[in-house]
């Protein structure tokens, strides 16, 4: 026995010791930026989902992919407010009178990443019909692209193409070869769309990653997992995905080519964005996106230059910026370090179901609840005090935004208003108003202070709150289903156009539409469907703005605040102005080698300085 | 761990002539041990601050549901200075009626200017709440069902048998996570399961298992006890015999069982909440360490550090008291 | 002996069973359809119901021959796990986390094995003086302060503070440097429990009738210890061992989380934060199947071990 037991013994301890040197599963590793390759380091915070062009979602998913993808159009980069330059097309779109048609010609010689999927690897020539595929890829119903909702119902035939792909049992059956009406390659070069009824909007989604033009042989080649391996026409190409880890994309040798814009705003000379101008683009050789989950290791890299680029948070706003001039604070200033400040188009709010029989038919009740939040002190606590409050719906940064919106009284605290108020809510009501519940999408402890916040406010003029933390499915599921009586939540434009928002109240979106309030009202329906064929202009900035005001008298929601964002970059990180809509913007920066590389001397300096 | 005391024999009056017969008085394990228990200073001690954790946390819930206002120390949600007011630091604030003072908050206070002591005096009822729901949900499955087990033997041994083994062989948080992550915001049996419910309830129905198999064990080796047997030869319905002889002669191991769960639920509870899944609305000692990851970078340590004391004593207490417990009650330990 | 093994590989039949009925009852009755979780937030009403029917949602429970009921068993017997819900394969996520969780806790176990036994030996030398008493005292200490407060302040301290390790897991310095904190946070915060439940073992091996002998022969304490009991109580060390396998597979969930490891616990955290159903179910599928055959391995090497069943 005394011999079995040592050979046990010794049995698993040789299991075991070798196990405790596994490399962590042999995983690759960015590659040390050599001095002479110009790498742009970016930190993310979430894992992205998906490379896939036709189903892009999340900001992050949609930040990569669009320096792999190029569509028809794109955001000028200096130019604001912004506006839309051809990027695949060959000038902007030929539309008919009745703006039913759109006739594009896109332009000749671009081609594709070298790929694989590819006979002989080499990327093929863009041809018109790529971009009918793309959106037919969309409408097929076995592809399941959550992306389809932009485009239901807007052009000729699709949907029944759409109705068509049912019939299939898999994605690679369906037969794309059936033509569809309103959206026909009339010859290698040109492409036209052919819409249901106006559409505006149109332009800008031919802007989007999402109607990139997809190659027939990579969704054959790859089915799907074509996730994994985007084939685009950008000036960048993916290297390496590290799912989890890291992202590497690196410069496309096949590249149309383009140049550095030689306009742009008057501040642009200033701030040197104009230094580069007339310069052939992309000037970095690769860039790295680093998944980094927690704040405080990606915020150490950055102040040790293995960062070129970071977002302010609670955590570091203390230490990076001067609270009254927002500014770099000197600690920043003395490493050369600066600060963006821009407004990030957003809109925070508290929501009403107005379906609830309780809140539902008693104004007095919300308004209340509107009066009793004091905005200015949420964002002290939360925001560092640098979000604007939001004084109506729309946020500045969109054409439709009324300046004159802050003399208006919606955004008031007032607790004895408030009060007041409540006598009268409880007459309506018949009785005292009972406990209510907002949902909080999450159970950080930001999102418990912040229903402790609101509990606390909400206490002082009389009124229960209970607060339920839900995870982010239960919660979605609960808002579009109309079972939350009051929630917590935002919103920004993906487009810089205020209907996309303004859709969000219409009666006819209901649910899953966006309409979470379940607010129904005629004459905004009536307003909306006015303005909704109307191209941008005065008319229909009024019309909006008239909108926006008979839905604030209605008190569906609480508004409270629009985000101004801050970014914190590094003095040798060129070029890095902030585009509130455009996500193609790595090819425009650039990194000044020299400086960066003298940055680790410059610490060990500024160690040595006698504090 | 200080040994049994050695009582010494008792007179044996047979050996005395003439002296009177003399029959010590008989003494149960209970009250044996109790007795044993109480000459041993530092369990007892841990005995006191357990019942004062429990005491504070029943005067908290009372104190909430019929809503007093005074002693200070049960304002929680007050307000009482700055936001991460640093701990013994004196600082000027004005109250609600205009007055300004100095004052020292012993532990800080938190984001919004409440009192940290008073939250962490707060938190000892939401974990105590937490165990002892947790530990009745586990005891009224478990004991039950180990009883049956192990009286009846048979098919129904071997069905609990093959439950307990399924159980146990998923990794104890794993299965914890599982469940809480199912039950959340489901309706059972028309109760709606809200939040910190559906934690007592992963817990009670993922806990269970251990307490189970120490009654069957139990029940086994004394089914065919004299007793029972004597019990049985009387006439006695199973029924009785299981409540009136077998129950009560485990009675000891279930409590020792439950005083060494309550900490594990405790311990649980701060698990929980930093995977989100505890309670949110009202302090916890897991919510507020939690809530340090953040905190720490900005060098707030009061917070953290005032619930992990608060745990702490409990866990000791409990543990050491436990300990000492199953020392005392230990039959094979009486020398009589 | 044979017969022995066979009959304990036939008992594990229903225990797998079992796992298999727990994980479908939880995930598919009670957790139920989330197909509009993978749909997302923008998806259509369509698109729904063609992810419901991509994932089978809408078979039948039970009472068919295509019923979830049964794909459920399928898909675990032969390890085909399918996609999580960020669409990639189950068994890659699963294979990429088994490095990183080993890195750091068999290193864990193997310091806290070492340590825990080494002390209880030394404690056993003085046992029964207040020596002894306070090293349970300590002992007991250390299990009632939370783990989350020895992760907590461990990185607070050493990382933050004093900066003599690094805050998280990165790969570009050396995997020495990044996991030592943790393994060391790992070893401080399970050393109480530990040396507690050696210190038992060894104590009772020496309440034995054979090693009151061997005193009485006259042989000194260490020579008790490391000739008599430690061999013997090797036989409950090395069945807490082997049964501690499998859940160094599964990494430590607080650990990987705090400092950024990105093994199979980090990989577990994350499907309960996206209520990733897919992975949760195919993670505790995968782990009851290693405790099943562990304990079988246990039970297999005691009975080796054991003569009185070699004469079976």
């Amino acid at each position: 026995m005394k011999k079995r037991t040592a050979q046990l013994r010794l049995v698993i301890m040789t299991l075991l010791v070798p196990a405790a040197f596994l490399p962590p599963g042999c995983r690759k590793k960015p590659e040390p930026s050599a001095s002479e390759r110009m790498v742009i380091r970016v930190p993310m915070f979430s894992k992205i989902q998906t490379l896939d062009c036709g189903n892009l979602t999340d900001v992050y998913s949609i930040g990569v992919a669009s320096q792999i993808y190029e569509s028809l159009y794109e955001y000028h980069y200096l130019k604001r407010p912004v506006e839309l330059v051809p990027l695949l097309a060959e000038g902007m779109p030929d539309i008919s009178e009745d703006h039913l048609t759109y006739t594009i010609r896109i332009r000749k010689g671009i081609f594709y990443h070298d790929d694989p999927c590819f006979p002989d690897g080499k990327g093929r020539e863009v041809k018109a019909g790529d971009f009918v595929f793309a959106l037919k890829r969309i409408a097929n119903v076995k592809y399941m692209s959550q992306r389809w909702t932009d485009w239901n119902g807007r052009i000729v035939g699709l949907d029944d193409f759409r109705e068509y792909t049912k019939g299939f049992r898999r994605e690679s059956d369906v037969d794309y070869s059936v033509e569809v009406e309103g959206l026909r390659a009339l010859d290698d070069y040109t492409l036209q769309l052919k819409l249901t009824k106006p559409w505006p909007q149109l332009i800008w989604y031919l802007a989007s990653a999402v109607t990139a033009p997809v190659p027939r042989e990579a969704v054959d080649y790859y089915g799907k997992d074509i996730l994994y391996h985007p084939v685009g026409t950008g000036p960048f190409r993916l290297k390496v995905w590290e799912r989890g880890f890291y992202i590497e994309l690196v410069r496309n040798e096949n590249w149309h080519g383009g140049t550095y814009p030689t306009e742009g705003e008057p501040s642009d000379w200033e701030n040197g964005y104009l230094e580069d101008a007339g310069k052939p683009l992309p000037f970095a050789d690769a860039i790295v996106y680093r998944i980094i989950e927690e704040f405080q290791p990606a915020w150490l890299m950055f102040l040790r230059g293995d960062l070129d680029i970071m977002q302010i948070f609670k955590d570091n706003f203390a230490q990076a910026v001067n609270p009254d001039t927002l500014t770099a604070t000197p600690a920043m200033a003395e490493r050369d370090i600066r600060l963006l400040v821009f407004d990030d188009p957003s809109v925070f709010w508290i929501g009403f179901n107005m379906q609830d029989p309780v809140l539902g038919r008693n104004k007095p009740l919300r308004k209340a609840v509107s009066r009793a939040i004091d905005r200015q002190a949420a964002i002290r606590l939360f925001f560092n005090g640098v979000h604007k409050v939001a004084y109506g719906y729309l946020p500045p940064g969109l054409e439709e935004y009324d300046p004159n919106i802050v003399h208006t009284d919606y955004a008031k605290y007032d607790p004895a208003e408030a009060r007041t108020l409540l006598q009268e809510a409880q007459r309506i009501h018949g009785g005292p108003i009972p406990p209510l519940t907002i949902a909080i999408p999450g159970t950080s402890n930001l999102d418990r202070q912040i229903g402790q916040f609101l509990q606390k406010y909400l206490e002082d003029v009389g009124l229960q709150l209970r607060v339920d933390y839900m995870d982010w499915p239960t919660y979605l599921d609960g808002l579009n289903k109309g079972k939350l009586q009051i929630f917590f939540s935002g919103a920004s434009p993906s487009i810089p156009d205020s209907l996309d928002m303004l859709m969000g109240f219409c009666s006819w979106n209901w649910g899953y539409g966006g309409n979470h309030f379940f607010y129904s009202n005629p004459e905004y329906d009536a307003l909306y469907r006015k303005a909704e064929p109307m191209f941008p202009g005065p008319e229909r900035t009024r019309l909006c703005r008239q909108m926006e005001r008979i839905m604030l008298e209605d008190y569906p929601a609480v508004f409270l605040n629009h985000r101004v964002s801050i970014a914190i970059i590094h003095g040798w990180y060129k070029n890095a102005k902030p585009h509130e809509f455009s996500y193609n913007t790595a090819k425009y920066r650039r990194i000044d080698l020299e400086k960066r590389n003298r940055y680790k001397e410059l610490l060990n300096e500024l160690k040595k300085k006698p504090k | 761990m200080p040994g049994p005391t050695r009582e010494s024999n008792s007179n044996n009056s047979s050996l005395q002539p003439g002296a009177e017969e003399h029959i010590p008085p008989g003494r149960s394990l209970w009250a044996d041990g109790i007795r044993r228990l109480r000459k041993q200073r530092l369990a007892m001690v841990c005995f006191w601050i357990v019942v004062f954790y429990l005491g504070l946390a029943a005067f908290e819930w009372i104190a909430e549901v019929r809503k007093w206002e005074s002693p200070a120390f049960i304002r929680w949600n007050e307000i009482v200075g700055p936001s991460y007011q640093k701990p013994m630091v004196p600082y000027e604030w004005t109250t609600a009626d205009g007055k300004t003072e100095i004052r020292r908050e012993w532990m800080g206070t938190d984001f919004m200017g409440r009192s940290t002591f008073r939250r962490a005096l707060y938190g000892a009822k939401t974990s105590i709440t937490v165990a002892l729901f947790a530990s009745l949900i586990s005891l009224a499955i478990g004991v039950p069902l180990g009883a049956a087990a192990g009286y009846f033997r048979g098919w129904l041994d071997e069905l609990i048998i093959w439950l307990i083994s399924t159980l146990s062989t998923i990794p104890y948080l794993l299965l914890l996570m599982a469940f809480a992550v199912v039950l959340r915001d489901k309706t059972v049996f028309g109760l709606e399961l809200r939040g910190i419910t559906s934690v007592y309830l992963a817990m009670g129905l993922t806990s269970w298992v251990g307490i189970c198999r120490l009654i069957r064990g139990e029940f086994i080796k004394r089914k065919e006890s004299e007793y029972v047997l004597a019990a049985r030869a009387t006439g006695c319905s199973n029924t009785r015999i299981i409540f009136s002889h077998l129950l009560p002669n485990v009675f000891h191991i279930i409590i020792i069982d439950l005083s060494l769960r309550f900490v594990h639920f405790i311990h649980a509870e701060v698990i929980l909440s930093f995977l989100g899944l505890g309670e949110t609305d009202k302090p916890s000692w897991g919510a507020m360490i939690d809530a340090a990851r953040a905190e720490l970078a900005r060098d707030v340590w009061w917070e953290m550090t005032a619930a992990t004391i608060a745990i702490f004593l409990l866990s000791l207490a409990l543990n050491l008291f436990g300990d000492a417990l199953r020392d005392c009650l230990d039959p094979k330990l009486r020398v009589d | 002996m044979t017969v022995y093994i066979i009959r304990r590989l036939l008992y594990t039949v229903p225990i797998v069973v079992g796992v298999l009925l727990l994980t479908f009852f939880l995930f598919s009755v009670v957790g139920g359809d989330i197909s509009q979780q993978i749909a997302g937030k923008n998806a259509d009403a369509e698109t729904i119901a063609e992810i419901r029917h991509e994932y089978g949602f809408d078979k039948p429970l039970f009472w068919s021959l295509d019923s979830q009921f049964i794909d459920h068993f399928r898909k675990a017997l032969t390890f085909n796990f399918g996609r999580a819900l960020d669409r990639e394969k189950i068994s890659d996520k699963i294979l990429r986390g088994v490095g990183p969780s080993l890195s750091l806790t068999v290193p864990m176990f193997l310091g806290t094995l070492v340590l825990s036994i080494s002390l209880a030996l030394m404690v056993a030398f003085v046992r029964g003086s207040w020596l002894d008493v306070a090293a349970v005292v300590l002992c007991v200490a250390g299990m009632s302060i939370p783990y989350l407060s020895f992760i907590i302040y461990g990185q607070y301290i050493f990382a933050y503070k004093l900066g003599m390790f690094p805050i998280m897991y990165m790969p570009e310095e050396s995997l020495l440097t990044s996991l030592a904190l943790p393994v060391l946070i790992g070893i401080a915060a399970g050393l109480g429990g530990n040396l507690r439940f050696y210190r038992t073992i060894v104590l009772d091996e020496m309440r034995s009738d054979y090693v009151r002998t061997a005193f009485a022969k006259g042989l000194s304490t260490s020579k008790v210890l490391f000739k008599h009991v430690l061999k013997n109580a090797l036989i409950p060390i090395i069945t807490s061992v082997v049964l501690s396998i499998p859940y160094l597979f599964l990494g430590s969930l607080l650990l990987e989380r705090f400092f950024g490891i990105p093994g199979l616990g980090s990989l577990m955290i994350e499907a309960i934060a996206s209520r990733d159903f897919f992975i949760i179910n195919a993670m505790t599928f995968i782990f009851s199947l290693l405790i099943v055959v562990f304990t079988l391995l246990t039970d297999i090497c005691y009975a080796w071990a054991d003569p009185r069943i070699k004469l079976e």
